[in-house]
Order: structure tokens, then sequence, then C-alpha cells
């Protein structure tokens, strides 16, 4: 059985050899009573290649991805470099941000200042 | 068979939409979903010992990803949710697809189940399918 391969023709190599794109990650943010949480997709990048950066108000989710060793066969998606940056408000610690990767999965974890958190007032009885 | 001889619509369309893509910046999603619109996008490549299925999908739920290979096929089962942290009305942006799903692909030769490998790293769960020795391909010795 012929195995057809689409790897040294001309357009196969520009395929390969032409710089990868870069869009913007779908997320998800939610709240909870002391941060907010952003998760973001990013399938294809490994730890080294994530860069979170807070600066000023700024906050800036970037990642790199390595493209195909050889084009698919058949190709229904194609890696592509991610980039979002969001604002932060100045309730947020942006010192206190921690960030972890799973599964191509990226959680930004921004806690709130600790004057915004909610307090819990203790009621009194006499 | 030489390839580089025969025209291919379908590469040619797929260059064409990742033209439109391009001059039109980089609005649209990772994954396209040219033909089937299922999930999870898969890319195809065919070697001469193993075919390799590549899936493209982030945060699933690891015990709930399930790998069945029957006959030609390879059915792919797994289930993104929710993080468990979240309430409902505390959700603030909501763009990631959440939820069960399935997609049973037939790849048009025999495959061996036993010999099937699976990895799932950085978001993207590896196939690797051994054909089946009825459709390992056999050389043939011309005599006379």
């Amino acid at each position: 059985m012929a195995t057809m391969t689409t790897t040294d023709t001309p357009a196969a190599r520009r395929e390969i050899e032409r710089p990868l794109r870069t869009i913007s990650p779908r997320v998800d943010i939610y709240e909870t009573d002391k941060a907010y949480v952003l998760l973001a997709d990013m399938p294809g990048v490994g730890p080294e290649g994530l860069d979170v950066v807070a600066e000023r108000n700024e906050l800036v989710i970037h990642g790199r991805v390595d493209g195909p060793a050889r084009p698919a066969d058949c190709q229904e998606f194609e890696l592509a470099a991610y980039r979002r940056s969001f604002t932060l408000t100045e309730d947020l610690d942006a010192a206190g941000i921690t960030a972890t990767l799973q599964d191509g999965v990226l959680r930004v974890e921004i806690p709130k200042s600790a004057r915004t958190q909610p307090k819990k007032i203790r009621v009194r009885t006499e | 068979m030489d390839g580089r001889a025969m025209w291919q619509p379908w590469e040619e369309m797929r260059r064409l939409q990742g033209e439109m893509e391009r001059l039109f910046g980089d609005l649209t999603p990772t994954w396209r979903w040219p033909l089937t619109g299922e999930y999870p996008p898969i890319n195809v490549m065919r070697g001469d010992a193993h075919i390799t299925v590549d899936a493209l999908c982030s945060g699933v739920d690891r015990p709930t990803l399930e790998i069945a290979v029957l006959g030609d096929a390879v059915m792919i089962r797994g289930e993104r949710k929710a993080d468990p942290g979240a309430a409902e009305e505390r959700y603030h942006r909501r763009e990631r697809p959440l939820g069960a799903f399935t997609r049973t692909v037939s790849l048009g030769e025999p495959l061996d189940p036993d010999r099937t490998q699976a990895t799932y790293a950085q978001g993207i769960l590896t196939l690797r399918l051994a054909r089946a020795p009825e459709a390992t391909p056999k050389k043939i010795v011309i005599q006379n």
C-alpha cells in the first residue's frame, strides 16, 4: 500500500518555514473572596515557552509553541503563538500573582489587595 | 508514487483558507473546523510504521479521557470540566468551551489495538497507532 507524503513539495516547505501566527487565547475569569482567577487555553505551550508578566497596570500572557516537524497529511488545526493582555485595577495585588500550567491550560491567580477583601464582622452577643 | 505531480485539491483549499486567515488577522481561534466541525480537531500523519494522530484538547479531565481502537477507527472521548473552585455567578468572562465530547475517526487502514500508544502533554493528545499485520505494506519481489 503506497502512502503519499507531501513533505518534499515546495509548497509544503513553505508551510513549515513560514512563521507561526499569534492568536488571542480563550479565557475564563472568575472571582473568589480573595482573588481573581484567570484560565487560558494554550495547547502546545510548555513551561519554557510561557511568559506571564505584570507591569504597572497590565498583565500580559505570552506563549510560544514549536512548529510541526513536518506538515500533517490531514490537518484540521494549526498551532499558533498566544498573546493577550489584561488591565489590572488598583484593587489587585500584582506582587502576589501566581501562575501554573497544566495540560495546556494556564491558571493565573491574582490576589485582591488586603483592603478590598471582604471582612467578616464578628457579631458580639451580650 | 511520486506525489509532486499530483493535483491536490484539499491541500490547495487548506492553503487558501490559511491565506484568508492571515489577511483577516488574528481573529480566528487556534483550531479550524474546515469540513467536520467536530471536537477535538485532529492532525493525521502517516508514516511507514505508524499513523500518528494529534488531537488538540487542552484541559481535559484526565480520568475521563478514553481511547478505543476498533478496526480502522479510533475513538476519543473525554470531558472538559469547569474549575471546581468557581461559583457559577462569579464569572466575569467565559470563553472556554466545556463539556463532554466523543469523536470517532476512520483512518482507512486496519489498526492493531494492542500496539496503540497514547500520551497527553501540553494539552495535545498524541496517539501512535500501529497498522494491523495484514495491513502492513509488503514488498513484492519480481520473479523471472
